[in-house]
């Protein structure tokens, strides 16, 4: 459970939105992630910097919710310390440690959320919280409200779906974990939501509830002005490049939905192989009762696929937990995405309906009027903001698909490397009496 | 037959090849049929060059005829199987449809391995029916009727399924029987998981074949994603498509576990055991029959009458008999039993003989049996080692195409 002391934060100071550098800044820049000083309990890593085709094993005891299945946590962090954005960093959030609660009318399971920060929107320079998913939902639906013009991240599913699955199983509450640790750190990478105001006392509030019961929220500018717009206005055309974008998106999430069947049914068939493998091993051993030479080599052999079992059962179950939610995340994603592309629409729409309209008026002075100048302002805005969203999106889509299918091809790879381990130390077993003969 | 010996150790036998026929059968009608080329090469001394010097073709029912010769003339020794008539424990690629080119090649194989085992055993080597087969295409199998061994093979089957209780067994045949009951059950069971397994293999390597199509699909949309999407989904193509050699190497091992499955078939319902079985049944009765007699001999000579006879009956309802008759009842008991103790006597001894001799093949057939199956584990092993490595270089290719994303 050691980690290494906090990292010494950067005395940059807090920087305003415009001194932000922009989220496009060199074509290496990796996923930049918080919550570094705090590595979680289980793992212990030896940092090697720039090798981003490592995945590193645990070197430490693991305890508890530890698993391999950590490693895409692990690779987050290792990029991090690569990151060559790491001096403007100055907020880091980690989600650890769920709990269970058991009250009279419900239970429920709540996590630590850890931040520390040197900006001047926080008060202290550390804080830790307990908040459970349904506070997670709050501040996703404010960030919504109150950043339109931007992509907010996708939340883990609310409701389990498929199969019956247990809501308090170590395994589920794992994944749900590194879900919304995932979630907070897009939002505090990201360099206006991060800034947020809901954000911050989400962070920060001893009582979230108060605060949520206050319904009174600080909008930006934009964010008051696009939730005005009203649905009443029909786009002709959507540029060019939104909606390249828009079917972009639609394709991929097509693609991806593709690939999530495809991962689901490779499971279940790996799990059905698994079932007649648990068959197979143990006749060997009842053959190995009836023989005297052969005893030995048989046992073996059967020993050998039992091996191997466990090995397939490792990684079924490491898919099951580490590749589908992220795939089914990044299908969330695209959907929040079109929705916001939708939205943009809406602005564009009422800005060139109202400048229409001044058009139509045959003034004299062409002068186009204050409040047609505010919707052409809104829409650049919105504009920018998405184009910028949307890059940095690509990019970390980029960085997030590597890692998921790296890790996917290393779990294949630990997979077999444990099966022939089983295989080539029963050789010398199958071959000893042969030449002792 | 020396000259037997001396060429069949240096002879090569071949099941060369397989062809489709068609004829007409016993009842005239058209049927199709496998027929197979043995050809038989000998290796001159001098320079180990082959010179071919018989081929002929056969088909399935000839070597069951062959084998039955073998079973009825030589019941001491453990027979050799044939590979399975029909296609058993097949998982869902293979067809149990005995014209499937795979099934016929694989019972080619089984075919000459069935002849080379005969061939190299040193008592059926010797066998000139044996030798026929390989030398002489017609009138083999009137040479083989003409040995009568249908008929025995007829008689053979009666005894063999009729029940009957022996007193003493050998203890070791006992147990041979109960081993080779147990190795069919457990050899059953696990070519039934077996073929499940592989099919259940088969399932989960062809499903990644649906990545190769949708990583490509996928990296038509994507930039600098594309080229590493593409050539990973390449990979796959290649996972998926190595399972097919990968199996069929697989129905090798599962055809060396069948041979040993019919081996145990041989050993215990049919051949050794059981005419053990009936040959101690014999030798009881002919003891039982024996005792009888001599009390029998031993009351008439005293007089009294212990056991029941009929003439003990008629002699009561009808009166005595002379002494003339009694005397000559007694030497007609007194030849019998001569000639029973002579009998049993021998049939001692044949038994005897008969158990060392079995016996002797017995041990013979355990060490080949344990040689062979260790031989089969470990390819086995090493079948599956090769099907371990070729997975970490596929996934690693496809990881490193990952990585250039």
């Amino acid at each position: 459970m050691s980690g290494g002391p906090p990292k010494a934060l950067p005395s940059t100071g807090p920087h305003s939105l415009r001194d932000m550098p922009h989220p496009l800044a060199g074509s290496s820049s990796e996923e930049a992630v918080g919550g570094d000083s705090t590595p979680s309990p289980d793992l212990l890593m030896t940092r090697s910097f720039g090798d981003k085709d490592l995945i590193l094993p645990n070197g430490g005891t693991p305890a508890g919710t530890s698993s391999p299945a950590s490693s895409s946590s692990l690779l987050n962090r290792l990029q991090l310390d690569d990151d060559i954005d790491g001096e403007t960093r100055d907020l880091f959030v980690t989600v650890d440690d769920p709990k269970k609660h058991v009250c009279t009318m419900e239970t429920y399971i709540t996590y630590r959320i850890t931040t520390k920060s040197s900006r001047v929107e926080f008060d202290l320079p550390e804080y830790s919280v307990r908040r459970r998913y349904q506070d997670f939902d709050w501040l996703r639906n404010k960030l919504e409200e109150s950043q339109p013009t931007h992509l907010i991240p996708p939340l883990p599913e609310k409701f389990v779906v498929k199969g019956v699955v247990d809501r308090f199983s170590e395994e589920f509450v794992e994944t749900r974990r590194k879900a919304l640790d995932k979630f907070l750190k897009r939002i505090t990478d990201h360099p206006v939501l991060s800034f947020n105001e809901h954000f911050n006392v989400f962070l920060t509030a001893k009582d979230l509830n108060a605060y949520k019961k206050q319904g009174m929220a600080l909008l930006t500018r934009v964010g008051e002005s696009v939730k005005h717009v009203t649905g009443g206005y029909k786009l002709r055309s959507r540029p060019l490049e939104f909606a390249a974008i828009g079917e972009y998106l639609d394709t991929f999430a097509l693609k991806l939905g593709t690939i999530d069947r495809i991962a689901q049914r490779i499971i279940k068939e790996e799990i059905e192989y698994l079932v007649e493998l648990r068959e197979y091993g143990p006749v060997y051993s009842t053959w190995s009762t009836l023989e005297s030479e052969l005893a030995e080599p048989l046992e073996g052999v059967s020993a050998c696929i039992g091996n191997c079992s466990t090995a397939l059962e490792e990684l079924t179950d490491d898919m099951t937990e580490d590749f589908l939610p992220v795939l089914r995340e990044y299908i969330l994603y695209s959907d929040s995405m079109k929705s916001v592309l939708k939205k943009r629409d809406q602005v564009q729409a009422e800005y060139e309906a109202k400048l229409e309209a001044v058009a139509l008026r045959k003034e004299d002075h062409p002068k186009v009027p204050a409040d047609v100048e505010k919707c052409q302002d809104r829409m650049e805005c919105f504009n920018a903001d998405l184009k910028a969203d949307m890059e940095r999106w690509q990019n970390n889509k980029r960085q997030d698909f590597r890692q998921l299918l790296m890790g996917m091809a290393d779990k294949n790879i630990q997979y077999y490397e444990k099966c022939l381990t089983a295989w080539e130390s029963i050789i010398p077993l199958l071959q000893e009496k042969q030449e002792a003969k | 037959m020396t000259e037997n010996n001396f060429w069949l150790k240096k002879i090569e036998i071949s099941v060369s090849e397989a062809e489709k026929r068609t004829g007409r059968n016993a009842m005239n009608m058209q049927e199709t049929y496998t027929a197979y080329l043995i050809e038989t090469r000998s290796v001159e001394h001098t320079d180990g060059q082959s010179v071919l010097t018989d081929s002929l073709w056969r088909r399935y029912s000839e070597f069951e005829v062959l084998r039955n010769y073998l079973l009825v003339y030589y019941p001491h020794v453990v027979v050799p199987p044939l590979p399975e008539k029909r296609a058993e424990f097949v998982w869902h690629k293979l067809s149990a449809d005995n014209m499937d080119p795979d099934f016929v090649e694989r019972r080619r194989i089984g075919l000459e391995n069935f002849l080379l085992r005969v061939a190299s055993h040193p008592i059926l080597c010797r066998d000139k029916i044996f030798y026929l087969f390989l030398t002489q295409e017609g009138n083999w199998k009137e040479t083989v009727n003409e040995t009568g061994f249908q008929l025995k093979a007829d008689s053979r089957l009666k005894a063999l399924n009729a029940t009957f209780r022996v007193k003493n067994p050998d203890k070791r045949f006992t147990e041979l029987k109960h081993y080779s009951d147990e190795l069919q059950s457990v050899i059953s069971h696990l070519l039934r998981v077996r073929a499940r397994v592989a099919d259940r293999l088969y399932g989960v390597y062809k499903v990644h074949g649906n990545y190769g199509r949708v990583f490509s699909e996928w990296s038509a949309i994507e930039k600098e994603m594309g080229d590493g999407l593409q050539s990973a989904g390449h990979h796959m193509d290649v996972y998926a498509s190595s399972i097919d050699d990968i199996l069929e190497d697989e129905e090798h091992y599962a055809d060396q576990l069948k041979e040993y499955l019919f081996y145990a078939e041989a050993l215990s319902p049919r051949a050794v055991c059981r005419k053990h079985e009936l040959m101690q049944y014999d030798l009881e009765m002919a003891a039982q029959d024996l005792a009888s007699k001599k009390q029998q001999c031993e009351e008439l000579a005293t007089g009294t009458v212990r056991t029941f006879s009929l003439k003990g009956m008629t002699t009561k309802l009808f009166g005595q008999e002379t002494p003339e008759q009694r005397e000559a009842r007694i030497k007609v008991l007194e030849e019998q039993i001569n000639e029973g103790e002579q009998q049993l006597k021998s049939k001692n001894l044949e038994g005897r003989e008969f158990v060392k001799k079995a016996w002797a093949d017995i041990e013979r057939f355990k060490e080949q049996k344990n040689r062979d199956l260790k031989e089969a584990l470990i390819s086995y092993a090493v079948m599956h080692i090769s099907m371990c490595k070729k997975g970490i270089q596929v996934w690693t290719n496809a990881k490193e195409c990952f990585s250039k994303m």
